[in-house]
């Protein structure tokens, strides 16, 4: 079960999609929470963006690091943004 | 300089004293008697005037001009007496370095002149009759023709009603920058009646790309003067209030008190933290929009309905975020800050048009690079300082747990608890704390992280000023296992 890879539809916002270099990602992962699914893609990706500042919706609502991951889910991470 | 002349304007004259070496530009604009009005013959008009009043209302006209137009020079004589048609009855001449300056002020004297000055003109017809005009007033009822606003109030969902709500709104705009301008510009033209826009700044030339409501002639002059001149101009039906100052925790609330809706135009977490909760306070609506380069961020809040700022940043406050999302002063796509603008204007208009459907209740992401939109839902967080939703609390913590020791300690129970325990005051933010007891720590109640270090500690007693957030803390700490977690419901500590 464990070893089992979900497959996710992943967004990145403002600041992560400069340093991810693309808007979206199809992943497949062993990762079950948010949390894990950004540690994983934080080195994948050199993100420096610390998770502790991120807002992170799943299925178009926002949702807790600790959400549990379900196959065909869609993540989406925000970082906070203020410039007007 | 402004003077009122009752004989003849001369014209030559006024041009000589105009010359300045320095000035590249001369700009004169002459007011003359012309031969009807609404469709009347006129033969000739009378003027009079409220003289001191009429000259102190005309001094400030200029000074106001001149600090608008950095640079310009601005001399206007008004007649009074009885002029006959071809006569000039008022001349304004500006010198500046630059012909934009120039003409933009020359533009800016005469609608102000023709606003604000307490002068009387009496018509006289070829059929012997005669009426007085007061000059104000007919600038005032002109511009509350229905035509300007026919095409809007023509949709059913406006209506004639819908459009006289819109006239009897208060809406307040705080921030003049890429946002705050669009929307300011498309809420004047929807016909709100009263704008008021606050904030400190000065047009700069960096602004410009995306600042619409500036041009290259205001660079240097107040945002907010600025900005009431060209929404003036374009809807002379909006009162236009300006606060030349920016938005800080001890004026907050005399600026949101009163109004119908908030929008947050501002470029930083702190003062979106502030504004955020003085309308939760007062149980305004809050349309905030945020951009980073070609992306943006929709929301609008209204207490009670759907989650507020507090259940997105649960547990970091204003100072975490400022370190990562603000990039006042950074590059900005102009049409990014348009869009989300125009997008603040058109949830403004519709909350109070009482149409906003679903947009209290969700954040609205933007991306203009890739052309992606998309809409996440924004519950309340049961964990959230601020909604207080303790009902939701209590379903997802199990309250009889939660509760097994009683929550409220009295003072006999406090004192049993001795120094072993750490006393909280959460402030909220801009609230300036009362006198607190010895030793009692002033938390901001947005800082979550810092109140549950002390919990890791030991006991924590808390309190704040309504006792609502404390309790929702005190409720969380329980959930998250720190049974020692107390409220005392005096808010001295």
């Amino acid at each position: 079960m464990a070893d089992k890879l979900l497959r996710l539809h992943v967004r990145f916002f403002a600041v992560l999609r400069e340093q991810a270099g693309c808007s979206t990602l199809q992943v497949e992962t062993s990762s079950r929470t948010p949390a894990a699914l950004y540690a994983e893609l934080q080195e994948k990706h050199a993100l420096s963006f610390p998770v502790a500042l991120l807002r992170v919706s799943v299925n178009e609502r926002y949702a807790d690091l600790a959400t549990p991951l379900n196959a065909g889910d869609r993540v989406v991470f925000i970082p906070p943004v203020a410039g007007g | 300089m402004f003077e009122i002349a009752s004989t003849p304007i001369d014209s030559v004259a006024l041009q000589t004293r105009l010359a300045a070496p320095d000035a590249g530009a001369a700009v004169i604009f002459e007011g003359r008697v012309r031969n009807h009005h609404l469709g009347r013959p006129v033969t000739r008009l009378e003027y009079e005037a409220y003289d001191e009043l009429a000259r102190l209302e005309g001094g400030a006209i200029v000074t106001e001009t001149e600090q608008l137009y950095p640079g310009t020079h601005v001399l206007c004589v008004h007649r009074t007496g009885m002029l006959q048609v071809g006569e000039t009855a008022v001349w304004i001449g500006v010198a500046s370095a630059h012909r934009q300056a120039g003409f933009a002020a020359c533009r800016h004297v005469i609608e102000e002149l023709k606003r604000r000055l307490p002068i009387w003109k009496k018509e006289y017809h070829p059929d012997g009759l005669a009426e007085w005009v007061n000059c104000p007033a007919e600038a005032v009822t002109n511009a509350h023709d229905n035509e300007y606003h026919s095409r809007q109030s023509a949709l059913p969902e406006v209506g004639a009603e819908g459009q006289a709500r819109l006239a009897a709104a208060r809406v307040l705009v705080v921030g003049l920058g890429g946002l705050g301008c669009p929307a300011a510009l498309y809420l004047a033209g929807s016909g709100v009646g009263r704008l008021t826009l606050v904030d400190g700044g000065r047009v700069e030339r960096s602004n410009l790309h995306r600042q619409i409501l500036f041009t290259t002639a205001e660079v240097g002059a107040a945002k907010t003067l600025a900005a009431a001149t060209r929404l003036r101009l374009h809807n002379p039906a909006v009162e236009i209030v300006t606060r030349d100052c920016e938005l800080t925790a001890t004026n907050v609330r005399a600026l949101v008190a009163g109004q119908d809706v908030v929008l947050d135009c501002t470029d930083n977490f702190t003062t979106r933290f502030i504004l955020h909760d003085a309308c939760h306070a007062l149980g305004v609506p809050l349309v905030q929009a945020a951009v980073h380069r070609f992306e943006g961020t929709l929301d609008v809040f209204r207490r009670g309905d759907g989650g507020c700022l507090h259940c997105q940043w649960i547990g970091r406050d204003a100072a975490d975020l400022e370190s990562a999302g603000n990039c006042a002063g950074g590059p900005v796509f102009g049409p990014a800050v348009g869009v989300l603008g125009i997008m603040q204007a058109a949830e403004a208009v519709k909350l109070l048009l009482n149409r906003e459907g679903e947009s209290t209740r969700q954040t609205r992401l933007v991306n203009l690079l890739d052309n992606s939109w998309l809409a996440i839902e924004r519950p309340a967080h049961p964990a959230c300082p601020v909604c207080g939703r303790i009902d939701q609390l209590r379903t997802s913590v199990a309250p009889e747990k939660a509760d097994a020791v009683p929550l409220s300690l009295d003072p006999a129970q406090l004192a049993a608890l001795g120094a072993a325990a750490t006393r909280i005051y959460l402030a909220e933010p801009g609230e300036i704390p009362p006198p607190v007891a010895a030793g009692v720590q002033i938390v901001p109640s947005t800082d979550l992280a810092r109140v549950r270090e002390f919990a890791a500690a030991g006991p924590v007693v808390l309190t704040c000023r309504h006792g609502l957030r404390s309790a929702a803390f005190a409720r969380l700490l329980r959930a998250e296992g720190r049974a020692q977690a107390y409220v005392r419901h005096d808010s001295t500590g």
